[in-house]
């Protein structure tokens, strides 16, 4: 329903790497032969019983999930503002790519997909491999680590805005004052306003990927590394060819992971910026809200679905490419 | 979300390879032997040190900061930000914040919101999963289908169409206004009920075997034997459930526009223009206190939950 | 305002002609209350708009107060208010969830798009009761009138025209006259650098997002003389965004920011921050509505001896302010239960207090107990007796210091007035916004061409 869904999926894809394999067990019992059977003999046997209790599930799915994908297929073919609504055909699809702000909120969230990576990606990696050789306070480092992940992220945007004061009495711009640096604009600046939304979003999810990585990390076969010693492996040549070859799988899914949650950034342009400065910060997400509800006069419902399947279709494509990609890389 | 079906279209390869439990860990990248080596040793102690001051910088800086401004006068945050309590301490911005701005009641909706929307998740994915995975029935193979084509849909996708169904549900009035209209959808995560599906299958069939030997019906089974084993799962499922309600701030953001409703993520922003600096620092830093008080409780279930697989396996 | 500049130029003359013409025909204090008696004994509840969210406790107390006044004069109504504030980004969604309150407040410029759009309720019936329903300055009822002649809007709250507010205590640090402040925007332009100077401080700010940007952005254009639209003989509209008012207005925020170092470098401020950071003393000088000090009293716990509020300066032919407004209007989905009280709230709470002296008095005093202000400078909703009738019968209780804004009061009445541009408001304002915050984080911005490129949208919204 959320971003946090996806992120959240972020975090426990590794588990079953480590964890016994569930599909070790899943070698089922045959079913006996199936035969017709009498409405009651179906019910004695438990089929009442059994969609009676798949009924939540049933019942939210089916009202909260496919039926609103249904819905933004079709919504994205009509004009709607929801008394009434009539078929458009693709104009809703045309007026989209005609809008002159999608190429800006489409570049600023390439850029802002970008600019995570490169904050959010290596230096993880680099603590993670860093925490993985602690013998001890290994907790405190993680406890540490994960703190900024737990603090609501509109309390980090309110705070973060507040940092990034452009006065030079601003707490970013003091300190930096203190080596001589600045002041900085921050958010004020149209081609600093991006890097300091990224900054801030790295500082409220690295804590999660180091944890991820050092699950990863700590799931290394230790007999792998016995036999890279045995050959007379340096520490370096352990981490190139055993610690990153391992960590692969994890690397190649956080990193399609995080494009897919990067691409539907909201939180921060949205409490930070609006948009703004001069629309450097419009990202895609916000466009689609901003077709749906930010318009004081009639919502372009249309358009917004319009928009979001295209940006799903994208995104889909993006990750099948991906895996197709790196198939090869993992089996290697 | 292509990346689950990928991760476990290769899993069973992985499957025979010997488990290990990830806290016990007799070494890791770097052997005794390598510790004992004095570049080596002075290398990595040095590393860990730079970490550690980075890490408190990183990760207790800022909120250390936000804890100061709580207790400092508002002209002192606005002036001299970094200084320390150059005209001493002041509460009145904390009792502002709850009292005046009334924080409390913020907190409370939050509390409610989160308590809601992990009901809801814990029963769907529980009876979902026990559903799938151990009652099995025919259609079930079309059901688990269709909750994991679900996990290819992003989130944006459903913004406006869910809206519109809370605003108009097929059956009943309108959820605007309601914590039914955040509850509700929260449950419909897939995620969810794969996690929980795939925890069910990996539990011994003889158990529920047995179970059905002695004559218990479906509902016992899920009652007495499949509840009580899956308090794990359910507690990783928790932890997620709760984390991402306290989190959520665009869908509470529409669904309640009534401010007596709102959780504390979305009244904060609307807040912003009509309140002391001081006191919306007081009110920001009240927000931060609980969740950071239940993770330093709950670190491990969190630390385990965000990465491990040992919560899996209880 | 939808009808042309003509018309809405007129709006204030209009006022003064209808109250000549009307004079004081109905105040006879024994009337009944004007909405009639009780309608029956049916229970109705009723939401209406409070204070915006986070207003000072004083206020929400003064607030109730006059609830209670009302549910005692209609005891079957059971009022409950809700905090609102208008935001061009968040109605939409509020008008399509249902979440309005049954009373709430739109823009002038916005009702004609709404009644077409079927959004609001036909309040003909019901506004009729009101005794003074024919006194009301044509030209701003005409913006609450649907194509079918019925009234779905009522002028309500306020209506404003645009002002200059500042800092009397900056000033004076800055050894500038309090009681002089500028009335031309060279002399803005000099006062602000001479405080940023002497005192560290803004000495100029502007909204810049949320829409208020391009509203504040179209005020001053029309003080340059300039218009951001006009309409044709042929009913259609062009843009004019790219007009030279606009443009030298652009070019002095510019060379303030960049040159001077005079203006607050914040591109996030919207109507309420920007009375925040006044009141917090973020800033010297800034433009708005002129009834803003309500605002900061109630929201922003202002004290009223540092405000000081001056006429914008107008240069050139055609220069003039720009007023807007609020009207009240009532949920579609109203029924005529709910709709006759919402006539009866209206009239309670935004038009009795004009009109009537008792009601005004005692909101009057509700208002000075809780030290919300009294007096505020506005528009007249009816004509510019009645407005100074009522300033007489609230004398005792006025506590904001209009000696402190003679510079705008004196004038107010002789202004000429320009309403907000008629077609697709709300859209030019967001257009507008672009540019505002472009000067204010580019120092080489290329002002006639981000004027170009939002013309040319404006104009394709025009066009639809």
């Amino acid at each position: 329903m959320s971003a946090t869904d996806v992120q959240s999926a972020a975090d426990v894809v590794p588990r079953g790497r480590s964890g016994p394999s569930p599909d070790g067990v899943a070698a089922r019992p045959a079913r006996p032969a199936r035969r017709r059977r009498s409405p009651a003999e179906w019910v004695r046997r438990g089929g009442l019983s059994t969609v009676v209790l798949a009924l939540p599930l049933l019942v939210i799915f089916g009202v909260f999930s496919w039926l609103p994908i249904g819905r933004a297929v079709v919504m994205s073919f009509q004009e709607t503002n929801l008394l009434t609504a009539h078929w458009v055909g693709l104009d809703n699809f045309r007026a989209v790519l005609a809008d002159p702000l999608l190429p800006v909120a489409v570049r600023n969230t390439a850029w802002f997909a970008l600019l995570a990576l490169v904050f959010g990606y290596p230096v993880p990696l680099v603590g993670a491999v860093l925490m993985s050789t602690l013998r001890r306070m290994r907790g405190l480092f993680s406890v540490l680590a994960y703190l900024p992940v737990v603090v609501p992220p509109v309390v980090a945007v309110l705070l973060w805005k507040f940092f990034y004061d452009p006065r030079p009495e601003g707490v970013f711009n003091e300190i930096l004052g203190w080596v001589g640096l600045g002041p900085f604009p921050w958010l004020q600046d149209q081609t600093a306003a991006m890097p300091s939304l990224v900054l801030e979003a790295t500082w409220a999810a690295a804590g999660g990927t180091v944890i991820i990585y050092l699950a990863a990390l700590t799931s290394v076969p230790p007999e792998l590394y016995d036999a890279a010693e045995v050959d007379g492996a340096s520490i370096w040549g352990k981490i190139r060819h055993v610690t990153l070859p391992h960590l692969r799988g994890v690397l190649l899914i956080t990193f399609i992971l995080q494009i897919i949650g990067t691409a539907q950034v909201f939180l921060e342009p949205y409490l930070f910026t609006g948009g703004g400065p001069a629309n450097a910060t419009v990202t895609v997400l916000l466009l689609i809200y901003r077709y749906a509800f930010g318009q004081s006069l009639g919502s372009d419902y249309g358009m917004a679905t319009a928009l979001s399947l295209m940006l799903a279709v994208f995104l889909a494509l993006l990750s099948i490419a991906w895996f197709r990609l790196t198939r090869n890389w993992s089996t290697s | 979300m292509t990346a689950l079906t990928t991760a476990r279209a290769d899993r069973p390869r992985r499957a025979d390879r010997p488990c290990r439990a990830v806290d016990e860990e007799p070494r890791g990248l770097v052997s005794p032997a390598d510790w004992r080596r004095p570049i080596v040793w002075l290398g990595l102690r040095a590393g860990h040190a730079v970490l550690l001051a980075l890490l408190l910088v990183w990760g207790i800086g800022p909120i250390l900061l936000l804890a100061k401004f709580a207790v400092t006068p508002t002209q002192d945050i606005l002036r001299t930000p970094l200084a320390v309590f150059p005209n001493g301490i002041t509460w009145a911005n904390l009792d502002a914040a709850w009292n005046d701005v009334e924080v409390s009641r913020y907190l409370l909706n939050t509390v409610w919101v989160a308590a809601g929307a992990w009901v809801s998740q814990v029963v769907v994915a529980a009876t979902g999963g026990y559903v799938l995975s151990v009652l099995r029935p025919r259609w079930g193979r079309l059901l688990h289908a269709a909750v994991l084509a679900t996990l290819f849909v992003p989130a944006v996708v459903l913004l406006v169409p869910l809206y519109l169904t809370v605003l108009d549900p097929p059956v009943g009035g309108s959820m605007i206004n309601t914590f039914w209209g955040v509850w509700l959808p929260a449950g419909a995560s897939a995620f969810n009920v794969v996690l929980v599906t795939r925890f069910f299958d990996s539990l011994p069939r003889e158990v529920f075997e047995a179970a059905a030997v002695d004559g218990a019906g479906p509902f016992r089974m899920f009652w007495s034997v499949v509840l009580p084993m899956s308090r794990p799962i359910l507690g990783v499922v928790s932890v997620f459930a709760v984390i991402a309600a306290w989190k959520d701030f665009l869908w509470p953001l529409l669904v309640l526009p009534d401010p007596d409703l709102q959780p504390l993520s979305v009244r904060l922003p609307t807040l912003q223009g009509s309140t002391d600096k001081g006191v919306l620092m007081a009110a920001l830093a009240i927000s931060t206190v609980i969740p950071i008080a239940v993770f330093l409780a709950f670190q491990r279930l969190f630390l385990r939950g965000a990465g491990l697989g040992g919560a899996v396996k209880g | 305002m939808r009808s042309r500049r003509s018309t809405s130029a007129l709006a204030l003359s209009g006022a003064v002609a209808i109250g000549l013409l009307a004079g004081c025909a109905s105040d006879d204090p024994a009337d009944p209350a004007p909405g009639g008696e009780p309608a029956g004994e049916e229970k109705v509840t009723l939401t209406v708009v409070s204070l915006i969210p986070g207003s000072e406790q004083a206020a929400f107390d003064a607030f109730e107060e006059r609830v209670a006044q009302f549910e005692e004069r209609y005891p079957n109504i059971d009022v409950e208010g809700v905090e609102y504030e208008w935001r061009a980004t968040t109605f939409a969604a509020q008008l399509a969830g249902g979440t309005l309150p049954d009373v709430f407040e739109i823009p002038l410029t916005d009702a004609k798009t709404l009644i077409e759009n079927g959004q609001l309720a036909d309040l003909d019936e019901a506004f009729a009761q009101l005794d003074y329903a024919e006194e009301f300055n044509e030209a701003l009822l005409d913006a609450g009138r649907g194509e079918d002649g019925h009234v779905y809007a009522i002028p309500a709250k306020s209506v404003y025209g645009v002002a200059l507010h500042y800092n009397r205590e900056l000033f004076e640090q800055a050894g500038l006259d309090p009681d002089d402040p500028p009335s031309t925007w060279d002399e803005v332009r000099e006062y602000a650098k001479q405080i940023k100077d002497a005192t560290g401080v803004a000495g100029y700010a502007t909204m810049a997002t949320n829409n208020t940007g391009g509203w504040q952005l179209t005020a001053a254009t029309y003080s340059r003389g300039g218009r951001v639209q006009e309409a044709t003989d042929d009913g259609t509209y062009v843009a004019t965004l790219d007009n030279p008012a606009t443009q030298a207005h652009l070019e002095m925020l510019e060379a303030m920011r960049w040159e001077d170092d005079s203006l607050l470098a914040d591109t996030t401020l919207d109507w309420s921050t920007i009375n925040q950071a006044f009141a917090a003393g973020q800033l010297a000088m800034y433009t708005t509505g002129s009834d803003v000090l309500n605002a900061l009293m109630e929201t922003n716990g202002l004290d009223p001896a540092v405000y000081g509020m001056t006429a914008m300066p107008l240069e050139g032919a055609d220069a003039g302010v720009l007023v807007g407004g609020t009207l009240a209007a009532v949920t579609a989905q109203a029924d005529d239960a709910t709709k006759d009280a919402a006539i009866k709230w209206i009239d309670h709470w935004y038009l009795s207090t004009l009109r009537d002296q008792e009601q005004a008095v005692a909101d009057a005093k509700v208002r000075f107990e809780a030290g919300q202000g009294v007096g505020t400078p506005v528009l007249p909703i009816f004509s510019r007796e009645q407005y100074e009738q009522e300033l007489a019968w609230k004398a005792d209780y006025i506590n904001v210091p209009l000696d402190q804004m003679t510079g705008y009061t004196d004038v107010m009445f002789d202004q000429p007035v320009v309403g907000e541009p008629s077609r697709a408001t709300q859209e030019t304002y967001a257009l507008l916004d672009v540019p505002v915050q472009a000067v204010l984080t580019d120092r080489n911005a290329d002002i006639p061409a981000l004027l170009a490129a939002a013309n040319e949208q404006a104009q394709a919204l025009l066009d639809e």
